[in-house]
C-alpha cells in the first residue's frame, strides 16, 4: 500500500438542492440554440399554414367564382388537418432530437456523471421539447385561426369556441407525437431510426391500418383514430384520415394515456438503466 | 458518518462482459489530497473502472466507496462532489463552450453555473468561450473539459488520459494545472498508459494490468520494490564481469556503455552486503574500481517488467 498519508477528511458537506427548472432550461436551449431543427420545426409548423392561406387567398382573388373565400369552417378544417399532419411531422424531429440528442454527442455521459438522477435526465425533455415546440404551433394555430375569420368572406366565421377546440387539438396531437418521438428515442437511442420508424407508422402504417376493416374496434388502438373522436365534431369530415371509427370519448382517452404513459415508461427506463 | 481518508476504496471490484472479465478483483485504495495515477497498458481495464465508480455501467462484483459514501447507494450525493472526464470529453458541437457549461452546470447544483465564468478563466478559454465547440481544436476541448469539472468545484477529479491529443505545452499545462489542484487539497486520479507523463505528474500510483492491479505504491516504493542494479566502473570492465559472475548474488551481468550493469538476486534486503562483497573481490582480485553505485529501476523499466513477467506467466 501507498506510504502516503492520507489526509484526514472534513464531515462532507450538506447535499445541495439540485433544482428541476434549470434542466428544463437547459433542454430548452439544446432544441433552440440548434438552427437546422428550428427551421425544419418552424418550416412544418408556421410554414404550411402561412403557404396553404396565402395560396387559398390568392385563388379566390384571382377566380372569385370558382374558388371561395380562403377562411370559413371548412377552410379551418383543412388548416388544422394540415397542421395535425405535418406538425406531427414537426414533432416526431423535435422529439427524437431530445430523446437521442444527448445519447448521440455523447453529452449524455458527462450529465451522469453529475450524479444527477437519470429520470431527472429523461424527464426534463419533455417540458423542455415541449416549450420549444408549442409556442411554434401556438403561432401556427394563432394564424390559422386570424386567416380563418379575416378571410372569411360571405362565409360564416368559426365561432371563438371552434377556434380554440381546434387549437387545443392540434396542439394536443402534436404534443403527443414529439412524446412518442421523445420516449422511442430515449428507448432505442437513436435519432434516424425513431424518425424513420415513427414517419412510416404516421404516413403509412396507420392510413392503412385504418382502412382495414377486418381489424374493427382493433382500430380504436390506433392513435390517430382516437385523436380524430376527440376533435371539434364539426371538423370530423376534414380532419378524418381514414373511415370512421366510433369510439367512446373515454376509450379515445385511454388510448392516448396509454401510449403516452407507454413511451414514456419505456423512455424513463432505459435512460435509467443504459451504459453511458 | 465518519469521513473517510480515502477517497476511493473498491473491494473486490470486478467487471465481466459475458466470459470475458475486463476488471477482476480490484482492491484500490487512493487517498485524499494525492495525485495518483492509475497506470496500465491499452485494454488493461483502467477506464472500465472508472465507469464502474461513475455510476457508467453497473459492477458485477465487489463493492465501492466514493468520498467515503457507498456507491452506487448513495452515487448521486457522492458524485456532487466529484468531477471526470471519461476517454475524451464529449460536448454539443453546434452550442458554444459557454453553452455547454450551462448545460451541465443546470445538472448540478446553483452554484455550479456561477462558477462558469472563472473556470473558463483558469483553463485559458475565456477568448474562445463564446465560439461554437465543433471549432475547437482537441486541446481546446481538452480544457474545455476540465473547465466542466472545475465548474463543479469538486473534492476529486477524475481524469481518464487527460494528456490524449495535447501538444507538449498542452502537457506541461496539463500537468501544472493538475499540481495545483493537488495544493488546494483536492485530489486528482489520473489514468493513463503515458508512463512518462504519470511519473512526472503524481505521487502514488496503481499498476494495472490485464483488469488485475499488479502493483500499487509511492512512485519511490515502486522503483525501489524490484531487483537493483548495480553500476560497476572498473579498469578492466571483462575481468571483472568474468569474476563476478559466478557470485550467487548476481543474477545477469552486462557490458554498457563502457561499464558493467550487475543485476542483483536475491533478497533487497541485502544489497548493500552484496554491493560491498563485489567491491572487496574486485580490490582483492587487483582490479582498480572508480564507479560503484545502486541504480534503481525507472517506472517504465519496472512497468515492463511486471507486465512482461505477467505475459510470460499467461
Amino acid at each position: 500500500m501507498t506510504a502516503l498519508t492520507p489526509i484526514a477528511a472534513a464531515a462532507p458537506p450538506a447535499p445541495a438542492r439540485r433544482p428541476f427548472l434549470p434542466l428544463v432550461r437547459a433542454d430548452l436551449l439544446k432544441l433552440r440554440r440548434n438552427r437546422g431543427l428550428l427551421a425544419a420545426a418552424g418550416a412544418m409548423t408556421i410554414g404550411p399554414v402561412l403557404v396553404a392561406y396565402t395560396i387559398l387567398v390568392i385563388l379566390h382573388a384571382a377566380n372569385p367564382a370558382h374558388h371561395g373565400p380562403a377562411g370559413g369552417i371548412a377552410n379551418l378544417g383543412h388548416g388544422t388537418s394540415l397542421l395535425a399532419v405535418i406538425g406531427s411531422v414537426a414533432a416526431v424531429l423535435v422529439g427524437a432530437s431530445a430523446g437521442a440528442g444527448d445519447l448521440g454527442s455523447g453529452v449524455f455521459r458527462e450529465l451522469v456523471v453529475t450524479g444527477r438522477s437519470r429520470v431527472a435526465l429523461f424527464a426534463s425533455r419533455i417540458p423542455g421539447g415541449l416549450a420549444f415546440l408549442l409556442p411554434l404551433v401556438g403561432v401556427a394555430v394563432a394564424l390559422t385561426a386570424g386567416a380563418t375569420v379575416v378571410f372569411a368572406g360571405s362565409l360564416p366565421a368559426p365561432s371563438t369556441t371552434l377556434l380554440a377546440e381546434a387549437g387545443i387539438w392540434v396542439a394536443l396531437q402534436i404534443a403527443f407525437y414529439f412524446v412518442l418521438a421523445l420516449g422511442l428515442a430515449s428507448l432505442i437511442g437513436s435519432r434516424a431510426q425513431t424518425i424513420g420508424i415513427l414517419l412510416a407508422w404516421q404516413l403509412a402504417v396507420t392510413p392503412i391500418l385504418l382502412s382495414i376493416g377486418v381489424l374493427g374496434a382493433g382500430r380504436d388502438a390506433i392513435p390517430d383514430a382516437a385523436f380524430v373522436r376527440l376533435g371539434p365534431h364539426v371538423l370530423d369530415e376534414y380532419v378524418r384520415r381514414g373511415p370512421v371509427v366510433s369510439m367512446s370519448a373515454a376509450v379515445a382517452l385511454a388510448v392516448i394515456a396509454t401510449w403516452t404513459s407507454v413511451a414514456v415508461g419505456l423512455g424513463m427506463w432505459r435512460t435509467a438503466k443504459r451504459d453511458a | 458518518m465518519t469521513p473517510s481518508s480515502y477517497v476511493v476504496e473498491t473491494d473486490g471490484l470486478t467487471k465481466k462482459f459475458g466470459s470475458r472479465t475486463v476488471v477482476c478483483d480490484v482492491d484500490l485504495k487512493v487517498p485524499r489530497g494525492s495525485a495518483f495515477g492509475y497506470l496500465g497498458p491499452n485494454g488493461a481495464g483502467k477506464t472500465t473502472l472508472i465507469r464502474m465508480l461513475l455510476g457508467l455501467t453497473p459492477a458485477t462484483a465487489g463493492s465501492m466507496r466514493l468520498i467515503g459514501l457507498p456507491v452506487p447507494e448513495r452515487r448521486g450525493e457522492a458524485l456532487a462532489r466529484v468531477g471526470a472526464i471519461v476517454e475524451e470529453p464529449r460536448f454539443h458541437g453546434y452550442l458554444t463552450g459557454r453553452e455547454n457549461l450551462e448545460i451541465v452546470a443546470a445538472a448540478r447544483d446553483r452554484e455550479a453555473a456561477r462558477r462558469i465564468a472563472d473556470a473558463i478563466e483558469r483553463v485559458g478559454l475565456a477568448k474562445r468561450a463564446d465560439d461554437r465547440v465543433r471549432t475547437y481544436s482537441l486541446g481546446m476541448r481538452q480544457r474545455l473539459g476540465i473547465a466542466r469539472i472545475l465548474m463543479a468545484d469538486p473534492e476529486l477529479l477524475i481524469l481518464d488520459e487527460p494528456m490524449n491529443g495535447l501538444d507538449p505545452a498542452g502537457i506541461e499545462e496539463t500537468r501544472v494545472l493538475i499540481r495545483a489542484l493537488v495544493a488546494e487539497g483536492r485530489t486528482v486520479v489520473l489514468s493513463s498508459h503515458l508512463l512518462d507523463e504519470v511519473e512526472k505528474t503524481v505521487d502514488a500510483l496503481a499498476i494495472v494490468d490485464q483488469g488485475r492491479i499488479v502493483a500499487q505504491g509511492s512512485i519511490g516504493e515502486l522503483t525501489r520494490s524490484g531487483p537493483p542494479t548495480v553500476v560497476v566502473g572498473s579498469a578492466d570492465n571483462q575481468r571483472a564481469g568474468a569474476l563476478l559472475a559466478p557470485l550467487r548474488s548476481v543474477a545477469r551481468i552486462a557490458v554498457e556503455d563502457g561499464v558493467l550493469r550487475v543485476g542483483l538476486g536475491g533478497r533487497i534486503s541485502a544489497v548493500n552486503e552484496a554491493i560491498a562483497d563485489i567491491n572487496r573481490r574486485l580490490v582483492e582480485a587487483g582490479i582498480p574500481v572508480y564507479r560503484l553505485e545502486p541504480e534503481h529501476a525507472s517506472l517504465e523499466q519496472r512497468f515492463l517488467e511486471i507486465t512482461s513477467r505477467l505475459e510470460e506467466a499467461a
